[in-house]
């Protein structure tokens, strides 16, 4: 795989991301070293250390949460368990041997260096990921990510109990494990090193194919999948990278503080971590970072609230009544209402989705940008051939289809009607996979794909849009359309794919490129699905209902746009639409589908002519 | 034999209580896909009532009723300080929203009561026994399978044979459609986190029975084996949470007699290991619910 198909633009996705790693380095570090000046005490010094350590971990939770949309807390086991490694493992053997002289494997006689330690904590760690991210990634995809959430909440509790139990390994809750006197971390400088990097890889994952993928996937997973992204596989991708961070961070954590016990890596600093998570915006590095800042804050300001002898304008906050809320405690009140009460009233966090080096890149990075010129229509059309035959499909005693089969060449526009209960939904559900026939195959040429997953469908090039518009709502127009050019260019290289700015533009919608998609009126929407659709350079595009909700002029355009856009990238199209004017409009061929059956076929005017046609549609729907 | 029919009487006691606990939260989810995970907080609030009672000379029988009360009233005003703010928003929103709650809870009682285990008279009759055969079973066993049947019972007459019942499957099934033909949403949906509350109280009075005691942190566990109950058997099955806590609490049960002597406190570990290994190869839970893509 080489560079640019990980970082298709290496202005926007490499050195705009390096430059606000930088700054947002400096804003960390500076800022922290300014407060230690300033109050200059050993306590802010601590302070200090401690805060670019959260900031970390964080940013290490946020490559996962943030990409996938999966609420995780199993990431603090995921420390414990690195966490322990390096600490067994990078303990001198004469400070082991008070607290574990009987550690299994002949552990308590092992020490590897700091370094090699840490790398041994990254190598166990990933390994249990991995082989947690397969139940998580396959109970995800069957019952949603709350599924997945409990799985890596019974993570955390189960670290936790095994570090609590096997107290011969881990030291138990009581002692835990030390290093000798002289031997935790001294001096920030690997600290300083760490997080810079941490930044880095968070935003160059972010800005990668993979990371775009996964946010897809986050914004909209069965979208995701119908251009050809298989979310699993992005969601295994940034768990591992995440779980590397977060296991680095852990380590010299423990190494920071000079010792380890369960409940330094339990609920307490799940709960703290994901706040500063939630609490800047869980979707941007950016936000990652500034949340560290403000809990950090806030929490040292709570902290001192609740001190003893601590005056406001000469009023002791220790003494009655205030001493019922300033109390030494309150710092997990504070915690639990800022999570909730920003889960309520702002859930995206104070920055949302807004990061730092994409305002940059949008502001500085990319100069006057001129509108792409109109694609040309393909001279010679690629041969395909869609062929559906004997679809058969019962919902239990009903016989929703039979037998029905239909046929579209690539460069022909082939348009299915019928009235409502006819069939075709259920024939486009069989055609994009979300319905298992119980009879009969599709296939494009010779490569049958029935039994083939959603993603899989998209690869081979058939491209379906949905009825109820599925766009990656967070994600820009411009954005929309790259991801599904992200994913051609790898997977139907053998096809013109198109570039994305061209589509956009010939969508019309140049102007709004920058806009989310969730911001679009519905007819913009309507044409977002459609480039998306084009951009996968598809042998088939499936448009289901396409006009639905639209105006009769609006729908009159779209056969225009519809029609040539499938030329520019040489696609046949199957067009499904209750509307008989936009059909007959657009379609060279007309499947009518009644009862579960096609009882017609031919250009719009046989079909129109047709008696059985007449009969069972013309008659008993209302026709417009 | 003996041995196993024994670990197999006390793994459906264990069983039982995990089984109330995720039906709870089956009630819940199901109605407004919010997975509870302050759920344990409905055991540890009336908990800390037990305690204040005990205190001041009430004694089991009239503790009881104060329990079932206590996590009814619970249930439905965390429901309408928080949950009901952020109804129909997304997973992620809800899932964080009810952690958030449990971890208030918890603080709160660490900052109010304290930190330290606070002790809750278990009734006299918790550890005698019966000899049936060979078998030396614990009437508290007996007593929380009964009571648990007898409560599995009313609530399927009251889900399958009332208006109430029928309102809550309906949301349950399609909320916006049944909205629309008439269901009271607003009462649906505290006739859930009540039933939910219910069922808790239930549990949670076997609960304090059998810990004897009550912490700032003790809703974590029983709020842990109801939700991982519920996922076991299911995500969304009412029935699925059934089966899913008599599972898990005979799993824990059996692995603990069966795992050698040196490493038995590792049973929650190798709990974990199975349900692991579970979603590996049975990804929807036992039960699954074919998760409808609406398109």
């Amino acid at each position: 795989m080489s560079l640019r198909s990980l970082f298709p633009k290496p202005t926007r996705d490499i050195a705009f991301p390096l430059a606000g790693s930088v700054l947002l380095f400096g804003f960390l570090v500076g800022g922290g070293l300014l407060y230690q000046v300033i109050l200059g005490s050993g306590t802010a010094e601590r302070l200090v250390t401690t805060m670019l350590i959260d900031a970390i971990i964080v940013i290490g939770i946020q490559i996962y949460i943030g990409n996938t949309g999966i609420l995780s807390f199993g990431h603090v086991g995921f420390g414990a368990i690195a966490g322990y490694v390096f600490a067994v493992s990078a303990i001198a053997p004469e400070d082991k041997i008070k607290r574990i002289p009987k550690a299994p494997f002949g552990l308590t006689d092992v020490q590897v260096s700091p370094g090699v330690a840490i790398l041994l904590a990254v190598a166990f760690t990933v390994v249990a990921a991995m082989i947690l991210g397969v139940g998580l990634a396959r109970s995800g995809a069957e019952s949603g990510a709350v599924a997945a959430t409990v799985i890596t909440l019974a993570l955390l509790f189960v670290t936790h109990e095994v570090a609590k139990s096997w107290s011969e390994l881990t030291g138990g809750n009581r002692g835990g494990l030390s290093f000798g006197i002289g031997e935790s971390l001294d001096g920030r400088v690997l600290i300083f090193v760490v997080l810079f990097l941490a930044l880095v890889v968070a935003r160059l994952y972010g800005q990668s194919r993979s990371g775009r993928l996964a946010v897809a996937a986050r914004e909209d997973n069965l979208a995701a999948r119908a251009v050809g992204i298989n979310p699993l596989v992005q969601q295994m991708v940034a768990l591992v990278i995440s779980v590397v961070v977060v296991s680095v961070g852990s380590a010299l954590r423990v190494w920071e503080i000079g010792s380890i016990l369960p409940d330094r890596f339990f609920f307490d600093y799940t709960m703290l971590t994901l706040v500063m998570l939630i609490v800047g915006g869980r979707n941007s590095v950016t936000g990652a970072v500034l949340g560290v800042v403000v809990m950090t804050a806030s929490r040292e300001l709570t902290r001192r609230l609740g001190q003893e002898g601590f005056e406001v304008f000469g009023i002791g906050l220790d003494e009655e009544p205030l001493d019922w809320i300033f109390r030494e405690n309150l710092n997990n009140v504070v915690l639990g209402l800022s999570m909730v009460a920003f889960m309520i009233w702002r859930p995206g966090g104070i920055l949302g989705d807004w990061e730092l080096d994409e305002w940059l890149y949008r502001t500085f990075g990319r100069g006057n940008e001129e509108e792409p010129e109109r694609l040309p229509e393909l001279d010679v059309i690629p041969d395909a051939q869609f062929t559906a035959s004997g679809i058969g499909v019962a919902f239990g005693g009903f016989q929703a289809l039979h037998n029905a089969g239909l046929s579209a060449a690539s460069g022909e526009v082939v348009g299915i009607i019928g009235p409502n209960g006819a069939g075709k939904t259920t024939f486009v559900n069989v055609i994009t996979g979300m319905v298992q026939p119980d009879s009969g195959s599709f296939a494009i040429d010779d490569l049958d794909l029935s039994a083939t997953p959603a993603h899989a469908l998209a690869r081979a090039g058939l491209v379906r849009t949905f009825q109820n518009l599925r766009l990656f709502g967070a994600l820009t127009v411009r954005e929309n359309v790259e991801t599904a050019a992200l994913v051609a260019r790898e997977h139907r290289a053998d096809r013109v794919v198109r570039d994305p700015d061209a589509l956009i533009a010939e969508a019309g919608l140049w102007e709004l490129r920058d806009r989310r998609a969730s911001e679009l009126d519905y007819g913009n929407s309507r044409r977002l699905e459609l480039a998306r659709a084009a951009a996968m350079a598809p042998s088939f595009m499936l448009l289901d209902e396409p006009t639905s909700g639209m105006s009769n002029s609006e729908s009159l355009t779209m056969i225009e746009q519809v029609r040539h856009m499938a030329a520019t990238v040489g696609a046949g199209v199957i067009v499904i639409d209750h509307d008989l004017g936009f059909i007959t409009g657009i379609s060279d061929r007309i499947y009518v589908f009644d009862q579960g059956q096609v009882i017609a076929e031919g250009t719009p005017t046989e079909v129109q002519a047709d008696p059985r046609v007449q009969a069972a549609y013309l008659g008993s729907a209302a026709v417009t | 034999m003996t041995q196993l029919l024994q670990n197999i009487i006390d793994g459906l006691g264990r069983g039982s209580i995990y089984a109330l606990l995720a039906l709870g939260v089956a009630v819940v989810f199901g109605i407004m896909h919010l997975l509870n995970f302050a759920h344990g907080e409905l055991i540890t609030i009336p908990g800390y009532l037990t305690y204040w009672a005990f205190n001041h000379g009430w004694n089991w029988w009239t503790v009881v009723p104060l329990i079932l009360v206590s996590a009814v009233g619970s249930s439905l005003l965390i429901e309408r300080i928080a949950f009901s703010r952020v109804r129909g928003a997304k997973d992620f929103t809800m899932l964080l929203t009810s952690f958030g709650v449990h971890f208030i809870v918890s603080a709160l009682f660490l900052l109010y009561v304290s930190a330290s285990v606070k002790s809750i008279q278990r009734p006299g009759w918790a550890a005698d026994t019966v000899a049936l055969g060979s078998l030396r079973i614990e009437i508290f066993d007996l007593l929380v399978i009964g009571v648990t049947i007898v409560t599995l019972l009313a609530t399927t007459w009251l889900l399958q044979r009332t208006m109430f019942g029928l309102s809550l499957r309906a949301a349950a099934s399609d909320f916006e459609a049944a909205r629309l033909m008439g269901v009271n949403s607003d009462s649906v949906i505290r006739g859930a986190f009540a039933l939910s509350g219910f069922l808790a109280g239930i549990a949670g009075i076997f609960w304090l029975m059998r810990a004897g005691s009550v912490t700032p942190t003790a809703g974590i566990d029983p709020m842990l084996k109801g939700v991982l109950a519920a996922l076991i058997g299911g995500l969304g099955s009412l029935r699925g949470a059934v089966v899913g806590g008599l599972v898990l609490g005979l799993a824990e049960v059996l692995l603990r007699a069966w795992l050698p002597e040196g490493i038995q406190n590792l049973t929650t570990g190798f709990v974990f290991v199975l349900i692991a290994l579970l979603f590996i190869f049975k990804p929807g839970g036992l039960l699954a619910v074919p998760q409808v893509e609406r398109v």
